[in-house]
């Protein structure tokens, strides 16, 4: 990769750069943005995974619940809690059963 | 839309359409801007707007809070310098001054259907690099612009009896 031009719509340097403003903005950001701007980036490594083909349906559903449970946020704290729950208990299964 | 549909209907709008905004629609925006009231007449206020899709993009890179694909920003920034006017508290009053000039801003875009954000979870250091702003200029907010995809629902609200002080802190208005 020769101009930079071209690294600014590399979609690994989007996250690469999401991630290290993330990273500066959390001294300072209530401490809830945290757990979202790692949801965020997760639904960005799912895109990743997509666009290389290494994608599984159940990571599909998986970027969706993200999704979702970042939206949820601005309306209801408990909610986003209990959504990120259940995001890794989907997590969990999808471990097992690769392990299998 | 009368006064109050416009000031209730506005919302946090995060996801756009594609479809540009015009631009006598943004100089109508800006304009509602800078007649907004400021301390003193000070007006430490600069407005920077960006409508190219590249340099949305590059900002869009250091700007974790910032969702969607917006089709205008306006960064909107204190000139430290102006503010210095203002006496001590000239960089406190002028926070309230660009925060009125914002909100008219995300009024008048409502009231010609146009969606908007404010975004403070931006990187200033990169922002500052980036845009060549000099030192004296301070980013403190970044407006979004955009036709809504769709309007987001309303977050719940503290009510008025929580929140209004009648007469002494503490005494509640009756609902
Ligand atoms: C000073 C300020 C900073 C904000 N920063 C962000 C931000 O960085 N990212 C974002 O998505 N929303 C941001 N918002 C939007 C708020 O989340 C939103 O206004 C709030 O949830 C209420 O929703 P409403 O505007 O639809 O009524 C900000 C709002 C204000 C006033």
């Amino acid at each position: 990769m020769k101009n930079s031009e071209n690294i600014l719509k590399n979609k690994h340097f989007q996250l690469l750069s999401f991630l290290l403003t993330s990273a500066r903005g959390c001294v300072d950001e209530p401490q809830i943005y945290g757990p979202l701007r790692l949801l965020d980036a997760a639904s960005r490594v799912i895109e990743l995974m997509e666009e290389e083909k290494k994608i599984t349906p159940e990571l599909l559903t998986l970027k969706e619940k993200i999704n979702r449970c970042i939206d949820v946020l601005m309306y209801d704290e408990d909610e986003f809690v209990k959504m990120l729950d259940d995001i890794s208990k989907d997590l969990g299964r999808i471990i097992k059963d690769n392990n299998k | 839309m009368e006064l109050m549909g416009i000031i209730k209907g506005r919302r946090a709008v995060r996801k756009f359409a594609d479809k540009e905004i015009p631009r006598e629609n943004l100089v109508k925006i800006l304009e509602a801007a800078i007649w907004a009231p400021s301390g003193s007449n000070t007006q430490s206020w600069e407005f920077i707007l960006v409508t190219e899709k590249e340099n949305i993009e590059k900002i869009k890179l250091i700007s974790p809070g910032l969702f969607g694909n917006p089709k205008a920003l306006v960064i909107v920034c204190i000139n430290t310098e102006r503010a210095k006017k203002g006496g001590r508290e000239g960089i406190e009053m002028a926070k309230m001054d660009i925060a009125m000039a914002s909100q008219n801003m995300m009024l008048m875009a409502h009231s010609l259907s146009i969606g908007s954000c404010p975004i403070v979870s931006f990187n200033k250091v990169a922002l500052k690099e980036l845009l060549d702003i000099p030192d004296s200029i301070d980013p403190k907010l970044i407006l979004i612009f955009g036709y809504p995809e769709k309007w987001p629902r309303a977050p719940g609200r503290r009510p008025l009896k929580e929140v209004v002080h009648i007469e002494k802190f503490g005494e509640h208005i009756e609902e």
